[in-house]
């Protein structure tokens, strides 16, 4: 899953940025609404952790261009989760009807803006609760913990946030392509491996766990995870 | 306003309605001058009937020489017989009609005291309202420009007043509580992010902990000027005299190592002899926020010019700096509270928003003022003007020595 951090105190973007790290999310940071668009055009991002109050384009802009440009292009627009200082009724409503999911006032809790990040992930996924569970795999996002038949799987974070990808987009055909755009960073390098590497040690822990392998190779097309075993 | 009126003349403060007042005052006045003229009236005519009473009686001779009383008698006790009963008449009259006149009067006066005083009521009821709704509202009493009319609209101006500062600081305290929450998030995620990693190395630990100082550094900036805006609020303030020049020579002392160290040279021209009246911590403050936007600002090799004076009963600090200018249309925001000229600069650069909303408040509090005029890329020269101390002319000597010695 890939999260772009907008947000122009730079000390608290990089605390953000290192923290959902951590969590196995690709983030991006970007200090201005300009660099956020350009960004958000780029790249296919699956969360915007975005601060209202930047400079330049400021962040009720950033939604509402990011919105427009989604309709147009008809790709999965981001969740947006606004940050802001102001704790006004009528800027969280200015920001809500201007297309933000979700709502957090500054100062927080880290642990509620990762809880909140994987609530608007999960509204994708179609799911209410913090596990998914496709055939005998089952991840728990705010664990962190990933199991096949009940044995617990030996994940590194990239190979987890694979994962998770894979079980949010059960059943569809996911391209190298996807793969690096939605669990890779901005930092990743399109031309070396790492995708068809981090996928290769996934499938020999998932083979190790338990009966058969649940990622298929679909020639000249990508991976898929299958949805029933 | 019927009901609490109807209630009021059951209490024993029934008294206390002006309404009521103003009928008994008006109905006592017009019944007594009522009944001053029926008196006075009666009075003169009785008297005047009884008079031609008197006089009814006489002597009247014939041709004959021969004087006879003529027997009027009967003609005069007949008069007076209608005189009495006319005066008597007269008597029940006029007591009915001052009884009618009473009851008539304090209505009349009741009627026209609560036509009177009716748009009062409606002052009191908007205003009333006005305290448990929103200042937005206003009287808007109709009618001619009259007293009353007066009355409401000075109401309407102040609610306006009212509003507006009203207005200014609740923008003020949301303009701060964002100031406070931006540091305040870093801090937090810092450490949040620090402590949810059992395995953080030692240098990630220490960023965090740099970042975290940084913060609370600025923060502690922050309270510290939010503080001084609101002390200075209150114009409880030293007043004594201050030898201008002086003062802001101790300021710019601190300047002169900061300067040096970003290649910014620090002319000052400090005349002898000013003297205001003041409070000296504040002067020094406002002249140091001055230089400290001056110095943060100007590009290394620029010059600052510090000068004081004065001028046909003013006296003058000028800070005048190289920087980077202000466009005209932000000249006249810079000295708002939490104003950034340039937007994409953000609060990290160390200043708070503050400083020279706290210099016009502290001119302002001496009588005084500040000016800016600048230029866009050739500089900015602040001026705070102040009102000269009068003074007896003994003290200023001294004060020109100390200032000499000190340059």
């Amino acid at each position: 899953m890939r999260v772009l951090v907008v947000e122009d105190e730079a000390d608290l973007a990089n605390a953000i940025a290192r923290g959902l790290r951590r969590e196995g999310y690709a983030v991006d940071v970007a200090y201005d609404g300009d660099e956020a668009l350009d960004k958000a055009t780029v790249n296919a991002y699956d969360v915007l952790c975005l601060d209202l109050n930047l400079p330049g384009t400021d962040g009720i802009e950033v939604c509402r261009r990011v919105r427009a440009e989604q309709d147009r292009g008809g790709a999965d627009p981001p969740r947006v989760l606004m940050l802001t200082a102001r704790d006004g009724t009528r800027d969280r409503v200015i920001g809500l009807d201007e297309g933000a999911d979700d709502y957090l006032v500054k100062p927080f809790d880290f642990d509620e803006l990762k809880a909140r990040i994987r609530a608007l992930l999960r509204r994708d996924a179609g799911r209410s609760g913090a596990v998914i569970q496709v055939g005998d795999l089952e991840l728990d996002s705010a664990r962190h913990e990933a199991r096949r038949a009940g044995r617990s799987l030996p994940l590194t974070p990239k190979e987890f946030s694979l994962l998770r990808y894979f079980m949010a987009r059960a059943g569809h055909v996911l391209s190298q392509e996807d793969l690096l755009e939605h669990v890779w960073d901005e930092n990743a390098d399109p031309f070396t491996n790492t995708v068809r590497v981090t996928v290769m040690t996934l499938r020999r822990k998932l083979a190790d766990a338990g009966e058969g392998q649940p990622i298929e190779t679909v020639v000249g097309r990508g991976y898929r995870l299958r949805a029933e075993p | 306003m019927k009901a609490p009126e109807r209630q009021a003349e059951r209490l024993p403060e029934w008294m206390r309605s002006i309404r009521f007042r103003y009928t008994l005052m008006y109905s006592g006045v017009l019944f007594g001058l009522a009944a001053l003229v029926v008196a006075a009236l009666y009075l003169i005519l009785s008297m005047s009937l009884h008079g031609e009473l008197f006089g009814a009686a006489q002597t009247f001779c014939d041709a004959f020489g021969h004087c006879h009383q003529v027997d009027v008698f009967t003609g005069r006790q007949f008069e007076a017989l209608v005189h009495a009963r006319t005066l008597e008449k007269l008597r029940t009259l006029s007591f009915d009609a001052l009884v009618v006149l009473f009851f008539a009067s304090f209505a009349v006066g009741w009627v026209i005291a609560g036509r009177v005083l009716a748009p009062i009521g409606r002052i009191t009821a908007v205003a009333r309202d006005i305290q448990a709704t929103d200042l937005s509202r206003r009287i808007r009493l109709p009618g001619p420009e009259d007293e009353l009319k007066q009355l409401a609209d000075t109401f309407d101006a102040m609610l306006a007043r009212l509003d507006a500062a009203f207005a200014a600081q609740q923008r003020f305290v949301a303009d701060a509580s964002h100031e406070l929450r931006n540091p305040l998030a870093i801090i937090r995620t810092n450490i949040d992010v620090a402590m949810s990693d059992p395995n953080a190395d030692p240098e990630e630990l220490r960023q965090a902990i740099v970042v975290v100082r940084r913060a609370s550094e600025r923060m502690a900036r922050l309270v510290d000027d939010l503080l001084a805006l609101a002390r200075r609020e209150m114009p409880t303030f030293e007043r004594e005299p201050v030898d201008l020049g002086q003062a802001v020579g101790e300021a710019s002392e601190e300047f002169l190592v900061p300067a040096e160290t970003r290649g910014i040279v620090l002319d000052r021209a400090i005349a002898p002899g000013v003297v205001v009246i003041g409070d000296r911590d504040a002067l020094k403050r406002a002249v140091a926020n001055l230089l400290e936007n001056a110095v943060r600002l100007g590009p290394a090799g620029s010059r600052i010019r510090l000068a004081v004076g004065s001028e046909r009963g003013r006296a003058w600090v000028a800070v005048s700096d190289e920087g980077p200018g202000i466009v005209s249309d932000d000249q006249a925001h810079v000295f708002d509270r939490f104003w950034r000229a340039d937007k994409g600069r953000s609060r990290a650069d160390g200043g708070t928003g503050l400083g020279l909303a706290i210099v016009r408040q502290i001119a302002q509090t001496h009588g005084g003022e500040v000016q800016l005029q600048s230029r866009l890329g050739v500089g900015s020269t602040f001026t705070i003007w102040l009102p000269v101390a009068e003074l007896p002319a003994e003290p200023s000597p001294r004060a020109t020595s100390a200032t000499a010695r000190r340059q």
